[in-house]
């Protein structure tokens, strides 16, 4: 950062494409290449979208960019997946074949790959339908791609807001620093003293499930949604502070999704920008809300099953998209959209129960795994797992809710700007102490990494 | 200007998160997670340290179930001796366990024990390193709050179990042994032995001991370099060191794989022990002291024995010691 802001104001975008580049290429060096891929692709696609003015060329420089992007995401996440679990099982392939594809195909999923994938075919599409201009300078839109704070995990950013951040000539600003290191701050709390100290926990229940009592599965299930909501959460704003402090603005990804009255609003607070992506990407061309019922049904089971296989090649997945779907279908159907002229607790219990219970399949290894996992859940059965319930961890959680509702539709960093100097530095010392003194010990890399 | 005081700030606040982190709960911390540095806190004074893993202690159904540790100490009634015992240990934990010691400690004496398997890909890459080094970290003599943070973010070598599973075989796939006068790696030393199908028990055994024992220690083993660096230590910090090669079951190796397997093993134990003979070093080489019949494990190689194996060792070891 001290580089950034010494070196010349028009050379410092540079800096930061070595730096994404350094960064991506110090995880695995070969799949660079990937990234340039895409760059290249939609580089190319989206200026000859642009300058030609035949339709017919224009859709298939388009087709050619979505094909080039989703191939790959297909060939890197999801070809072992359709072998093992898909073609095989209805003996598409014979064995020896399947053995020898998956010998060819056991090599590691590029982090990343479904974000930066997503952000660059907006790009293209925003171009297409003419609500973003290409980028002339092949090497800055390459730093669209792949800027490093959002590179591996998002938030999905939008061309049009985030190239004319990179392409401003940022000046120093004491402000941006403070506000970035809040973000920061509050981001590696959540990660390191809620996700962190979760994280053992839930393994030990997951892992367990047939010694768990069914009380200990509910709760396996309740930390695991307070454990990939802080992992991912903690995640996104330490992208933000770590963009803020080079002067670029992010957007809010997570705004107490918890607190949702119904699964509509749940996706309007969680993972923001790939609920954003999916309704103006997928949804609203495959003609939005302004269609037949049943054309409705089938394009928001269609956005949220392909939002579920989006996060991973698996059954598991796809489930937990599906069950998300139905009950949006069903809020959409038989309750009122005005929560205001409703009981907010029934209608609250029913949304968190839909998204825990969706849970357990995102965490579960197999559909098998997570029907028993519900099976033993609501048995009521006794059990032989020993858990210890550290009060520290408790304590931290009670503060990292409390927080969470507090800041429900709201900033952390705008509500800290407005305390008195003493209160903000009360904070401060609070949110050191836990992250150096009471973060987790247990190596467990972010979630959602693996997407 | 605004800035410098902020990181002064900062600094500050690090500082007395620290200091209510040493006061109130580093204690409870170490307890959980590095347990021996504690034990150092307690033995700072004695005279003698025995670090080892858990070769040390005594086996169900014996009738003297003193540790080997206690058993030489029965030699030097005048000495003060203690254990630092932590299964799965090497020469790696030991080396920061001794680093960890206080300057004004009056500990003269060292032994490490040292035993073949630590060297082999198999421990290498065993998935307890991820544990011995996370409390590594808190034996280093930084202040603990820093220790405490550079474990919150994970600053210590952690390999996943695919990770793991791909060096180990890269290994045991790369390294050839000189078998029936050929050069074979251990995958292929292992496959082609004769104890019939895999789930044949006789042939897991062999399987192991070929896993465990077959290597060429050379200069470059991390275990080494770890050996290395206790010798250097004990030389600047003028203490003495004491290495025991704990003693391996040659003749179960010998019947389920054969000679070549002990041969190696052999001249594993004596290259360890000419290398540090020549630097000053006692070492105790006890590689065969011990029969078949006192190794109490069966179904895995291991360097737990029965109290007569026990015994056999700490005179062994007594005997050297004495030489001190």
């Amino acid at each position: 950062m001290v580089l950034y802001y010494l070196l010349p104001k028009n050379t410092r975008w540079f800096l930061l494409l070595l730096a994404s580049y350094f960064f991506y290429g110090f995880w695995k060096i070969e799949y660079l290449s990937l990234i340039v891929i895409s760059t290249t692709t939609d580089y190319f696609a989206a200026r000859l979208i642009y300058s030609s003015k035949a339709q017919v060329k224009r859709k298939l420089a388009l087709a050619f960019s979505l094909s080039m992007n989703l191939g790959l995401l297909a060939f890197f996440k999801y070809s072992g997946w359709f072998i093992e679990d898909v073609a095989n099982p209805v003996g598409l392939l014979g064995d020896d074949v399947s053995l020898k594809l998956m010998r060819f195909m056991s090599f590691a999923l590029p982090v990343g790959i479904s974000f930066y994938t997503f952000q660059t075919m907006g790009y293209t599409i925003d171009v297409y339908y003419g609500k973003a201009t290409p980028e002339r300078n092949p090497l800055k839109f390459a730093l669209f791609v792949s800027y490093f704070p959002q590179l591996v995990a998002g938030p999905i950013e939008r061309f049009n807001t985030l190239m004319p951040q990179l392409n401003r000539e940022v000046s120093y600003d004491y402000r941006n620093i403070q506000h970035g290191a809040r973000y920061i701050l509050y981001g590696l709390f959540i990660k390191m003293c809620i996700a962190d100290n979760l994280a053992p926990i839930v393994d030990q229940i997951f892992n367990q499930p047939d010694i768990a009592s069914s009380s200990q599965l509910v709760w396996g299930m309740i930390l695991f949604g307070l454990q990939i909501y802080s992992d991912f959460h903690g995640y996104s704003l330490i992208a933000i502070g770590v963009a803020k402090l080079m002067g670029v603005d992010l957007m809010k990804n997570f705004d107490a999704p918890y607190s949702s009255l119904s699964i509509r609003e749940f996706w309007s607070r969680w993972h923001i920008s790939l609920s954003t992506w999916f309704r103006d990407y997928l949804f609203i061309p495959l003609g939005g809300s302004r269609v037949s019922t049943l054309k409705l049904t089938v394009n928001i089971m269609a956005v949220f099953l392909i939002s579920g296989l989006w996060h991973g090649a698996n059954w598991t997945f796809v489930v937990w998209g599906a069950l998300h779907g139905l009950a949006y279908l069903g809020e959409r159907w038989f309750l009122s959209s005005d929560t205001k002229n409703t009981l907010s607790v029934p209608r609250w219990i029913a949304t968190m129960a839909v998204v825990f219970i969706a849970w357990i399949f995102f965490r579960s290894d197999s559909i098998n795994d997570a029907t028993l996992y519900i099976a033993r859940m609501f048995a009521w059965e006794s059990g032989s797992l020993s858990i210890s319930w550290d009060p520290v961890l408790i304590s931290l959680l009670g503060l990292f809710l409390l927080s969470d509702i507090h800041f429900r539709n709201r900033d952390f960093d705008e509500w800290l700007q407005t305390k008195s100097s003493l209160q903000r530095w009360s904070v401060y010392g609070l949110l050191i102490f836990c992250t150096t003194a009471l973060s987790g010990t247990v190596n467990h890399p972010f979630i959602y990494f693996q997407f | 200007m605004v800035i410098l005081r902020k990181i002064a700030a900062v600094f500050l606040v690090l500082v007395i998160s620290g200091w209510i982190f040493d006061r109130y709960l580093l204690r409870d911390f170490l307890d959980d997670h590095a347990e021996q540095k504690l034990q150092v806190e307690k033995i700072k004074n004695c005279d003698v340290v025995y670090m080892s893993a858990s070769s040390n202690f005594p086996q169900y159904g014996d009738d003297d179930t003193r540790k080997i540790s206690q058993m030489v100490a029965s030699y030097f009634p005048n000495q003060r001796f203690e254990a630092i015992n932590k299964p799965a240990s090497h020469a790696g934990v030991f080396k920061r366990l001794m680093n960890s010691f206080p300057e004004n400690s009056e500990v003269s004496t060292f032994i490490i024990t040292i035993n073949l398997r630590s060297f082999g890909a198999d421990w290498i890459y065993s998935e307890l390193e991820s544990s011995l080094n996370k409390a590594n970290l808190m034996y280093s003599n930084r202040p603990a709050i820093i220790n405490r943070v550079l474990i919150g973010l994970q600053a210590y070598e952690s390999l996943t179990e695919e990770e793991r599973t791909s060096l180990r075989n890269e290994y045991w796939d790369d390294q050839t042994l000189p078998v029936s006068d050929a050069l074979i790696s251990v995958n292929k030393w292992c496959a082609e032995y004769k104890w019939g199908d895999w789930k044949n028990p006789k042939r897991q055994l062999a399987d192991q001991f070929i896993k465990q024992y077959a290597i060429i220690i050379q200069e470059d083993n991390p275990r080494i370099q770890d050996l290395d660096a206790l010798v250097h230590e004990a030389q600047h910090s003028g203490v003495n060191l004491l290495f025991h090669i704990l003693p391996e079951n040659l003749e179960k190796a010998d019947s389920l794989v054969g000679s070549d397997l002990v041969e190696i093993m052999k001249d594993n134990a004596q290259f360890i022990e000419e290398r540090y003979s020549s630097k000053g070093i006692i070492v105790v080489n006890n590689i065969d002291l011990v029969p078949s019949e006192s190794f109490t494990d069966k179904d895995f190689p291991t360097e737990h024995y029965d109290q007569r194996g026990r015994q056999a060792v700490a005179s062994s070891v007594a005997q050297q010691l004495k030489k001190l």
